[in-house]
């Protein structure tokens, strides 16, 4: 403290008046530290602060008043009343010190800031006071005073007028209601009624008018002055966004406006600053207008703009980028210290070659050293579960990897041929065991091609680890390569089927048939008309090709082989006769059939098309073995019968798709139809068995005189159906129902009466 | 009220209210980066121990940290989380990994200079922070308005500059945005903080030497010119810096709040 007060002599000389004004100071910092923190004070502090910051007053106080002032008119915390209250009153400080004639230029800097947040609060009071003339009359004289000061100002000083000018501006144009309502920002030409007493909408607008010009011509000059083109730039948003009738003037302006011009000039390190910041804030002004209203009609032309200043900025700054991108390829060749590359500084394992004596198998094809994964029984492991690991560290493997390790186990495997050829010839060639022998090494190693693929090579990994036997040390030396220089492998002779086995592969198989069903799609709606009779039966790879061909495969893969007896293809049918016993043995294609069936049965209404489908390819097979004489067993009757009953106990009288079922499959017989008199039993099912009746009569000529048959059957046994089913006799086969009628009296119809009930 | 501060006026304390006045002006900084966590806070934590009132921002979405993986940053909000409880947080989660990767370094310094990141597009220019005493850099800095935004990234300062266009500058108050390109590391952090003071020592010397000059001369409409004030001085002042520190690019423009 007292090294302070010794050195400045000049404050300790002015002692007296120095104390009371520093006194005063600390006073003022307690007082705003105070509304600071409670907001309330304002008013009564701001007030009380006035008259000790007056223009008489010491330089220090004057500038601690002017940004208190400031700083109090600008605050977010207060409303709009509140500020209302505080603006007018400070209107005749505000101007006294403005009008100081040889002012500072902090006080005058501070003052306008403190005029341009006051202008609109002052503006919004009089719309609403008229009668209060006085505060008016002092703000229009604080406004002419700072525009008179604006041009030959300090440039501090300057800054502020030119935001004084832009906030006369915003409060004195039209809005179009965009900006966010705060700050005052939101006070505009819109508020003034037309017939106020003091203020004149028109003559305000234009003075706005006058102003922005003025404001814009700092751009128009294309002044290299960037604090004061930054600080026009960095205000004009505002305008241009909400303030409809600026935009235009604004933007031509600045599309006009050069801001590389100085780059002519010598680059000194600050003209590097200044032509740097010049470019930058024009090009945010505009991109933050593109990205705010891309629809704007200049935005073409903003677009272009931007353009041609990004292009002309890379061309004057191309040294320097040059310079820079260098010196990012030197540091990135040195590496960045925190962030090091892993892949290059990837340890290469090593394969050991293997030392002298017996090895395992499974010896022979580790690589690892860690004795706890050495030991681990990989067949431990379920097979799918293998096959997934495998297939997923292949997929990520790194190739360089793989091929060091296969021929590292290549080099293995060619020493012990080496050691087994050398013992071989010592040695008596020992018994081979198949079941230990390793598989195909000697080819293995003869065939070997270097230009083989990676993939291939893995597959014969792969293949000798599948085959590897659990590990156990195989014989002596001696054996082991003797094991491994000969013996040519055959494959053991696969089992003999019995018919048991054979019926349960069958079924497996076709149960397999059956799984894609539930992944694959539906089939596309759009493309189905387009089929037709054009149609390849299974090209779409979707759910009704998988459904064609499993049909396919129940109808037709197995026709004529596991047929009757006798016939061409006896010769193979006979073989399989011998080793299958006939009785026990379910066909493949019945077991597919079987399976068919259960899945048309789960959801029949939605799957009866396949239900069609199905049967037509029953009755073209059925047709097929007709025509080759070949007496096999014929299905298509036995399926349709079975498919009746099965979705006939299910069927209510919304199911339609009985109709359409019977319209569709290929042949109707008189058993088929019978099945529907079942369904006359039940009175809300009765319209449906005969509606589809009377449609086949209609629509298939054919199979109309078996369906008439079976109207009149029902006719005949239930009474409950008769008056619909006499309806249709009566048109379909007149005289019937009378000829019926009129025997009645004979006593057949008590008979029926007793079947119907 | 004024009766109560006027009792606490004494000889000494005038002395010192003089000396603040005249040499004691320090400028008012905000620092900003994406998270605020790195290189802003680096620079919050120089700039205060520098004696500057100084804030600082993020301008991201998010606070993202580093994770285990590149594809798993940790994320957390602004305004919201505290440095403490993501410090403790990734010390729960792998106390090895961010240790050795600095995390931990980084917030344990972090929550000792202020209670979490906060996001500049969500401050309120100009509301008072006095319930900020506790943080590093707070004296002065109570009206919640800076003089300098110095961001640590060419987006951030974008940000910052479109955002505060956006905002229509209701506040009148002019301000010195600076960018500074400092890359996003520890290392580069931290040298990016001494080159952020040696700027503010640079600005603020020139701001100290207006104020003194000006307070002694007299404004004459015609030639004050003459003598160059701070605003001007900006652009030589950094262009200065910048032929001391040319590994930083910077940019700079005069914006309003």
């Amino acid at each position: 403290m007292a090294a302070d007060a010794t050195s400045t002599p000049s404050a300790a000389s002015n002692n007296a008046a120095a104390i009371s004004v520093a006194e005063q100071l600390e006073q003022l910092g307690a007082a705003r530290k105070l509304v600071l923190e409670t907001p309330t004070y304002y008013d009564r502090i701001v007030k009380g602060v006035l008259p000790i910051i007056g223009p008489t007053a010491p330089l220090a106080l004057r500038r601690w008043g002017a940004e208190f002032l400031a700083e109090s008119l600008a605050t977010p915390v207060l409303a709009m009343r509140d500020k209302e209250n505080i603006t007018v009153a400070v209107l005749d400080t505000l101007r006294g010190l403005l009008d100081g004639a040889a002012e500072d230029a902090i006080v005058l800097k501070a003052c306008v800031a403190a005029a341009a947040s006051a202008y609109p609060v002052a503006l919004r009071w009089i719309i609403h006071n008229s009668y209060h003339t006085e505060s008016w009359e002092q703000m229009s004289a604080i406004k002419s005073r700072i525009l008179r000061i604006w041009d030959g100002a300090p440039t501090p000083v300057r800054l502020s007028c030119i935001k004084f000018a832009q906030r006369v501006v915003l409060a004195q144009t039209a809005s179009n209601g965009m900006e966010q309502k705060y700050g005052g920002l939101d006070i505009s030409l819109n508020m003034i009624p037309a017939n106020h007493p003091i203020l004149d909408p028109r003559q305000l607008e234009a003075e706005a008018t006058g102003l922005l010009d003025r404001m814009l011509g700092v751009l128009q000059d294309n002044s290299s002055d960037a604090l004061l083109v930054d600080a026009t730039l960095n205000c004009l948003s505002i305008l241009t966004r909400t303030r409809p009738n600026t935009s235009n003037r604004i933007l031509n302006t600045v599309l006009n406006f050069n801001p590389l011009k100085l780059a002519n000039s010598p680059m000194t390190p600050k003209t590097k600053v200044l032509i740097r910041s010049l470019e930058k804030t024009t090009r945010m002004f505009l991109t933050h207008l593109l990205r705010r209203d891309p629809n704007n009609p200049l935005s073409g032309r903003i677009q272009q703009y931007v353009e041609r200043l990004m292009r002309s900025r890379a061309e004057i700054f191309d040294e320097a980028g040059r310079k820079r991108a260098l010196a990012d390829q030197a540091a990135a060749s040195y590496g960045d210290a925190k962030r090091q590359k892993v892949e290059a500084s990837a340890p290469l394992f090593s394969i050991p070659p293997l030392g002298p004596g017996p090895h395992t198998l499974a010896g022979v094809f580790t690589l690892t050293d860690n004795l706890g994964l050495q030991a681990f029984d990989v067949a431990q492991l379920p097979a799918n579960l293998t096959a997934m690991v495998s297939v997923r560290t292949l997929a990520s493997l790194d190739e360089k990897i793989l091929d060091l390790a296969v021929s590292g186990i290549r080099d293995r495997l060619t020493s012990l041929y080496a050691a087994g050829a050398a013992a071989a010839a010592a040695a008596q060639p020992a018994v081979i065991n198949a079941a230990t022998a390793p598989l195909g090494v000697e080819e293995e190693d003869d065939d070997y091609e270097p230009d083989l693929t990676p993939a291939e090579d893995t597959e014969q990994i792969l293949n000798k680890l599948d085959n590897a036997p659990p590990e156990e040390p195989m014989e002596p030396a001696v054996d082991a390569s003797a094991a491994l220089a000969l013996g040519p492998f055959t494959l053991p002779p696969p089992l003999t089927l019995d018919a048991e086995v054979a019926t349960k592969l069958c079924q497996t198989a076709a149960a397999r048939l059956f799984w894609p069903l539930s992944t694959l799609k539906e089939s596309g709606a759009v493309r189905k008309p387009k089929a037709g009779i054009n149609r390849l039966a299974a090209s779409s790879y979707d759910r009704d090709s998988w459904l064609t061909l499993v049909t396919r495969l129940a109808t037709r893969s197995t026709a004529g082989l596991d047929g009757g007896d006798g016939g061409p293809g006896s010769g193979i049918k006979s073989e399989q006769e011998a080793v299958l016993d006939r009785a026990a043995r379910v066909s493949l294609g019945d077991s597919i059939r079987e399976m068919l069936f259960t899945y048309i049965l789960e959801d029949w209404r939605r799957r009866i098309e396949i239900a069609v489908a199905w049967l037509c390819e029953e009755w073209y097979n059925d047709q097929l073995t007709k025509r080759n004489n070949s007496g096999g067993e014929l299905h298509y009757e036995k399926c349709a019968l079975r498919l009746v009953d099965g979705f006939l106990s299910y069927i209510t009288a919304q199911d339609k798709v009985l109709t359409r079922f019977l319209a569709e499959i290929p042949e109707l017989s008189r058993p088929l139809l019978g099945k529907l008199k079942g369904l006359c039993a039940d009175p809300t099912t009765v319209q449906l068995a005969l509606t589809s009746l009377l449609y086949l009569v209609m629509m298939r000529p054919p199979v109309r005189e078996i369906a008439l048959d079976t109207v009149a059957e029902i006719w005949t046994e239930h009474e409950d159906a008769r008056p619909l089913a006499a309806k249709y006799l009566v048109k379909w086969r007149p005289g019937f129902v009378e000829s019926q009628t009129q025997g009645s009296g004979s006593g057949a119809p008590p008979a029926n009466t007793a079947i119907a009930t | 009220m004024e009766a109560a501060n006027g009792n606490a006026g004494s000889a000494a304390t005038a002395q010192n209210g003089q000396q603040e006045a005249e040499s004691g002006f320090r400028l008012k900084f905000c620092t900003v980066c994406a998270s605020n966590q790195n290189r802003s806070m680096e620079g919050h934590l120089r700039l205060a121990q520098a004696n500057y009132p100084v804030i600082s921002f993020g301008t991201g979405s998010l606070v993202r940290l580093p994770g285990p993986t590149i594809t798993q940053p940790n994320v957390y909000k602004f305004n919201e989380t505290s440095y403490d409880s993501i410090y403790r947080e990734l010390e729960a989660k792998d106390p090895r990994l961010y240790r050795a990767n600095g995390l931990l370094n980084m917030l344990g310094r972090n929550r000792v200079i202020k209670w979490g990141p906060e996001r500049w597009q969500d401050w309120q220019v100009g509301m008072p922070r006095v319930k900020h005493e506790t943080d590093q850099g707070s004296v002065g800095m109570e009206a919640g308005v800076p003089d300098i935004v110095i961001t640590c990234e060419e987006r951030c300062w974008d940000a910052v500059v479109d955002d505060l266009l956006n905002r229509g500058s209701p506040l009148n108050r002019p301000v010195h945005v600076i960018n500074i390109d400092i890359k996003d590391n520890h290392q580069d952090a931290s040298i990016g903080g001494r080159a952020i003071v040696d700027l503010a020592d640079s600005l603020n010397k020139a701001a100290l030497e207006e104020r003194e000059k000006v307070g002694a001369a007299v404004f004459d409409a015609g030639g004050a010119a003459s003598r160059a004030n701070f605003d001007e001085r900006v652009p030589e002042v950094l262009g200065e810096w910048q032929e001391r520190w040319p590994g930083l690019p910077s940019t700079w423009t005069l914006s309003w709040f």
